[in-house]
C-alpha cells in the first residue's frame, strides 16, 4: 500500500512537471513568434542567426579581396 | 568537472564575462586591473591597466572588438580587445556599477551609483563600432532612478526596453529610446537589493538574483514572472545556461555576516536548477568565499564563476551534464 502510495505520488510529480513543460513550450512559441513578427516589421532578418550569418559571409568577402 | 582555477586577481571577484564565442573569460575585481584569460585552459591572455579604483563591471561587445568597464574612480572606459589601448575615457559623478553593451553593440548603458547630492542613473552612450573612430562624450540618455536606486541594468531583445534591478528589490522596465519607465514591478522582497540580471540568448527573457536568497525568471514585454528559484543564501548572482535548460546561483553569506559556526568551507556552492520545473539539481562546491558573480559560457559548453576569495574558476560541463534529462523531457524528445 505504502508502495502504491509513493507511486501515484511520483505520478502526480510527473504529470506536475509535464504540466509545466508544456506551459513552458507554449509560452516560448508565443515569444518566438511575436520577436519575428517585431524583427520582420523593422525589416530585419527573422531571425538574427541569419543576420550574423550574412555578416560572416560579407567578412569573409572582404577577405577574398 | 574538473574546474580550473585562475589565480590573477589579489581582491574579490566583481564581475565576469564570457565573449559570444566563449573563448575568451574576461574579470573584473576590487583590484584595479581587467584580465583576460583563455577559458579552454585559463592561460591569462592580458590586462587592461588604467582604472585608478575598484571594478565593478564589464562587458563584451557583440563583435568581441571592445571590452568596456565600470569602476570606482567614476569612469566607463572603452578598450580595444586585441591591443589593451584604452580607447575613451567617460566621467562620471559617482561610481559606475554596472555597464552592458546593446545587442547590436551600438550603444553602451552605464549604471551609476547614488550619493549625497547625486540619484543613481542608468546612462546611454553612443558606441562607434571602428577602433580608430572618435567616440562621442555625448550621453544619448540619462534615466535618472529617483525612486530607488537601480544596481543592475540591461538591454532587452532588438534593444526594445531597458531593464533594472534595483535597491528596493524591484525590477523596471524603460523604453529603451525615450527613457520612458513603462513599468515597475516589486519581483524581490522590499529592500532586498537586486544583485545580478543576466539574459536569456535571445534576450526576450532574465535571470534576476537578490539578498532575498531567490532569483526569479522574468519575461521581457510585460516583466511576467515566469519561475522562482530559493535558495538558503543571499544571492550575488544567477545566470542562464544556453542548449541546457539550467540555471546557475551563485551566492553566501559574506564572513563578516556569519555566525562562526556556520562559517565552514563547503558553504560557497553555485547551485543548479532546473529552469523549467524550479527544482535543485546539483551544487558545485570549491570558493572559499562567497560567489560574487557567476557567467554561462554562451556556446553552452561550461560555466565559471568569480568569488569574494580572489578565484575565478572555469568549469567545462561534461557528457552526464549533458545526457541528463528528466523523463518528462525524454518523452517529448521521443515524441518528435
Amino acid at each position: 500500500e505504502d508502495a502504491e502510495r509513493g507511486a501515484s505520488a511520483d505520478l502526480a510529480v510527473v504529470e506536475a512537471r509535464r504540466r509545466l513543460l508544456d506551459e513552458w513550450l507554449a509560452w516560448r512559441e508565443s515569444v518566438e513568434a511575436e520577436l519575428e513578427d517585431e524583427r520582420l516589421a523593422r525589416g530585419l532578418p527573422a531571425q538574427p542567426d541569419e543576420a550574423e550569418a550574412k555578416q560572416a559571409e560579407k567578412g569573409e568577402e572582404q577577405v577574398i579581396e | 568537472m574538473r574546474p580550473i582555477l585562475l589565480s590573477g586577481h589579489e581582491r574579490a571577484l566583481t564581475q565576469i564575462k564570457f565573449n559570444p564565442d566563449g573563448d575568451l573569460l574576461f574579470s573584473t575585481a576590487k583590484d584595479q586591473q581587467i584580465c583576460v584569460w583563455f577559458s579552454h585552459n585559463g592561460e591569462r591572455l592580458g590586462t587592461y591597466k588604467g582604472h585608478q579604483g575598484a571594478i565593478w563591471t564589464v562587458d563584451v561587445d557583440p563583435t568581441s572588438t571592445f571590452i568596456a568597464s565600470g569602476s570606482a574612480d567614476n569612469t566607463i572606459r572603452l578598450w580595444e580587445i586585441k591591443s589593451g589601448k584604452c580607447l575613451k575615457t567617460w566621467d562620471f559623478p559617482t561610481a559606475v556599477k554596472r555597464v552592458e553593451f546593446s545587442e547590436d553593440g551600438r550603444q553602451l548603458l552605464g549604471v551609476t551609483e547614488k550619493r549625497m547630492g547625486h540619484l543613481g542613473t542608468i546612462v546611454v552612450l553612443d558606441i562607434e563600432l571602428d577602433v580608430n573612430a572618435e567616440q562621442s562624450d555625448e550621453r544619448a540618455l540619462t534615466i535618472v532612478c529617483d525612486e530607488s536606486k537601480a544596481t543592475v541594468a540591461g538591454w532587452s531583445y532588438m534593444n526594445k526596453y531597458i531593464i533594472a534591478g534595483h535597491e528596493d528589490g524591484s525590477v523596471s522596465q524603460y523604453d529603451a529610446k525615450t527613457g520612458e519607465q513603462l513599468d515597475n514591478v516589486p519581483v524581490h522582497e522590499l529592500n532586498m537589493q537586486v544583485t545580478d540580471l543576466q539574459w536569456s540568448t535571445d534576450r526576450t527573457y532574465f535571470i534576476t538574483a537578490s539578498k532575498d536568497k531567490t532569483a526569479r525568471l522574468i519575461a521581457a514585454r510585460d516583466l511576467e514572472l515566469l519561475k522562482t528559484y530559493p535558495s538558503d543564501t543571499p544571492l550575488n548572482s544567477a545566470c542562464i545556461t544556453p542548449k541546457k535548460d539550467y540555471v546557475i546561483l551563485g551566492g553566501g553569506q559574506a564572513a563578516m555576516d556569519v555566525t562562526t559556526t556556520a562559517a565552514r568551507q563547503g558553504k560557497f556552492e553555485a547551485r543548479f536548477y532546473h529552469k523549467i520545473f524550479e527544482d535543485e539539481i546539483g551544487r558545485v562546491r570549491g570558493h572559499f568565499g562567497p560567489l560574487n558573480t557567476v557567467a554561462a559560457d554562451p556556446t553552452g559548453k561550461g560555466y565559471a564563476s568569480g568569488g569574494e576569495d580572489g578565484y575565478v574558476r572555469i568549469h567545462h560541463f561534461d557528457k552526464g551534464y549533458f545526457d541528463f534529462k528528466y523523463e518528462v523531457e525524454r518523452e517529448r524528445d521521443n515524441r518528435l
